[in-house]
């Protein structure tokens, strides 16, 4: 229980500094808050949309942890996710597969696409020792601007008069809907991914040289073990899960290719590893508290005419407060 | 052939265009110097910007403006200080969070001053020396914080070589562990160099909307800050070698924009991710080359703990 203390109080100081951002621009943070709580819970959309927002949230969450594990930090998810998007696109739009055969392939290039552009700033690193966070961090505005540049240009559809989309996706593209809602297939298929790798780390060697790598990268060493291998790895392994969340986001929710396909999920993805101090099963619970963020941002901003942006000052708080707490314990 | 008068208004509009990113830089460069990485400029940057324009909007004085700027960007770093050198937390972490908070807070508070019209910094026309054909109009007739950002990095390049506190920042982002047993308070000295470069990032975002764009829009950094981060690099911390760098990666910012106006065949998005692959292969040229010989401070991004080795 003691590990719960950190992020739940990091949570609370968040929820107080942003309470008092709320107040100086005139609104009563109580009422804010509790209208983002029971729009999020009481109704079938609510809880629709909530899984709507988790569902990449888990994937991109996982897309950090993965390489956290090994000591590497992934700030790429975002660009991951975009580059799996595109691929996704291009194969639901171009490829004229067979029905039963639309899905797999969408998701099997999406993953490879994720994998690799993640390989670039892996190898980089392993090769050249070259700042992860930096490679990554530039290769998100590369992938955004060739997904912008393709929109804009080679994909733009037949039928959108002059916006920055491609046409939209054939049925057997998009990913079945339930309930009436938006909610969709993609959230079962991050669950089962969440609940897969927490095996793989858990229960394999692979699992086991990850967490040796990144725990003490010396023991690893005389255990045997191919630290730059293990980069490598580690990192692509992460890119997959986010071109994986691109494809579940153009699939089950887009329906089509266009710019800002992601508010920030690859972003979000690092608060969401680090409440879940990299653990697979975790991910799935502080995705959905992030994911409840985005809904509650959303209700702030229909209700309240609130910026979307207050979700990002909730991330970097949430973070920066985890990363207090836990440098004062060191102590 | 090209057209003088064409290229002499690209030269001028090179200059304009760099000197944000030259505030950047000279800001970063001091911190760096000092052994902590700051990530964070892209949130300094568009927190100066937006607090330079509402100061001056609600004040009706722009240079006030120029100085909340650089306020709101040392309170920023500040806290970057505080974790970098107090917790001794992840340098990049903490960076990249201030980005987040910084286009989150801006874009949270900034939104009502969207299309409106603050007072601006102005071009002065130098008497005499502006009316000379083409130099005139490439070198004197800029706004007055242009010319200061030039005078800027003489000055810092004297206190960084030529000053004892140069020394002691030079000295406490090679060796802090020398500096210490030779009586420099190391964390002092990081604090100094972080709020400093704070405030001329913050100056940076400031001169952005106040003498460059004159506009507020929210996230109108868009990626300079991330630039700046590899013109430090390239220009191998150096202040004075950051005035041409300035210049340079301004120089591609209005190219890119002159093209797409001229309606050359070039991408306006292609062009957009140009910066950021030059950045990718500076870093890389960088590692490559072993980065002592660019002039990294040897502790650059490690906190200092006294008594510990690495």
């Amino acid at each position: 229980m003691r590990g719960l203390i950190t992020p739940v109080l990091s949570i609370a100081a968040s929820l107080v500094v942003v309470g008092i951002l709320l107040a100086a621009i005139g609104i009563n943070p109580v009422e804010a808050y509790i209208a983002m709580f029971t729009n999020s819970f009481t109704s079938k959309f609510g809880l629709a949309e909530l899984c709507v927002k988790t569902t990449p949230l888990i994937l991109t969450g996982l897309a950090v942890a993965i390489p956290l594990r090994a000591g590497l930090w992934n700030i790429g998810a975002e660009g991951q996710l975009y580059m799996g998007a595109f691929a996704a696109s291009v194969i639901a739009l171009y490829s004229n597969l067979p029905g039963y055969a639309m899905l797999p392939a969408m998701f099997l290039t999406a993953a490879v696409f994720g994998m690799a552009w993640a390989a670039i700033p892996a190898v980089l690193k392993a090769r050249f020792d070259l700042n992860e966070i930096l490679s990554t961090l530039l290769l998100n505005y590369v992938a955004i601007h060739w997904v912008e540049y393709m929109v804009y240009g080679p994909m733009r559809g037949r039928e959108v008069y002059n916006f920055p989309y491609t046409d939209l996706f054939p049925d057997a593209a998009t990913l079945p809907r339930f309930f009436g809602t938006r909610f969709h297939l993609g959230f079962f298929i991050a669950i089962l991914i969440a609940i897969i790798i927490y095996y793989v780390i858990k229960k394999t060697h692979f699992g086991f040289s990850l967490r040796i790598v990144g725990a003490n990268p010396r023991a690893a060493e005389y255990a045997g073990i191919n630290r730059q291998r293990m980069i490598v790895y580690s990192m692509m392994l992460g890119g997959m899960f986010a071109g994986i969340a691109g494809m579940i986001e153009v699939s089950g929710i887009q329906l089509r290719l266009r710019p800002l396909i992601s508010t920030g999920y690859g972003y979000a993805g690092i608060p969401v590893a680090l409440l879940a101090s990299g653990n697979p099963l975790l991910v799935m619970v502080s995705a959905t508290l992030f994911g409840f963020l985005y809904v509650g941002g959303s209700v702030l901003q229909t209700a309240y005419s609130v910026p979307v942006a207050i979700v990002y000052v909730f991330h970097s708080l949430i973070v920066l407060f985890i990363i207090a707490g836990q440098s004062l314990r060191r102590d | 052939m090209i057209d003088p008068g064409l290229l002499a208004s690209l030269l001028a509009s090179s200059i304009r265009a760099g000197t944000p990113l030259l505030y950047t830089t000279l800001g970063e460069i001091i911190t760096e110097r000092s052994g902590v990485l700051n990530l964070g400029l892209e949130g300094i940057m568009i927190t100066g910007a937006f607090t330079g324009f509402a100061v001056s909007l609600l004040t009706g004085n722009p240079w006030l403006g120029v100085l909340f700027g650089g306020i709101a960007g040392m309170v920023l770093a500040f806290v970057h200080a505080f974790f970098s050198i107090t917790l001794k937390a992840n340098q990049s972490i903490t960076g990249l969070m201030l980005v987040l908070l910084g286009l989150g807070i801006t874009g949270f508070l900034g939104r009502n001053y969207i299309g409106e019209v603050a007072f601006y910094i102005d071009p002065v026309k130098i008497p005499v020396l502006s009316d000379i054909p083409y130099i005139g109009e490439i070198l004197f007739s800029h706004d007055p914080l242009a010319y200061i950002a030039v005078l800027l990095a003489a000055i810092l390049w004297f206190i960084l070589f030529r000053t004892r506190y140069g020394l002691e920042i030079i000295a406490v982002g090679e060796k802090p562990e020398a500096a210490d047993s030779m009586g420099v308070n190391v964390d002092r000295v990081r604090y100094i160099a972080t709020l400093l470069g704070g405030f001329l990032v913050g100056v940076g975002g400031a001169y952005l909307s106040l003498a460059y764009a004159k506009l507020w829009t929210e996230g109108m950094t868009a990626g300079r800050g991330w630039i700046c981060l590899a013109l430090v690099i390239f220009s191998g911390w150096m202040p004075q070698r950051a005035v041409l760098g300035a210049y340079l990666f301004g120089g591609l910012d209005v190219l890119s924009f002159k093209l797409q106006a001229a309606g050359v065949g070039v991408s306006y998005h292609l062009m957009k991710m140009v910066p950021y692959v030059v950045t990718i292969v500076v870093l890389l040229f960088s590692v490559i080359r072993k980065r002592v010989a660019f002039g990294a401070p040897a502790a650059l991004g490690v906190p200092y703990i006294r008594g510990k080795k690495e």
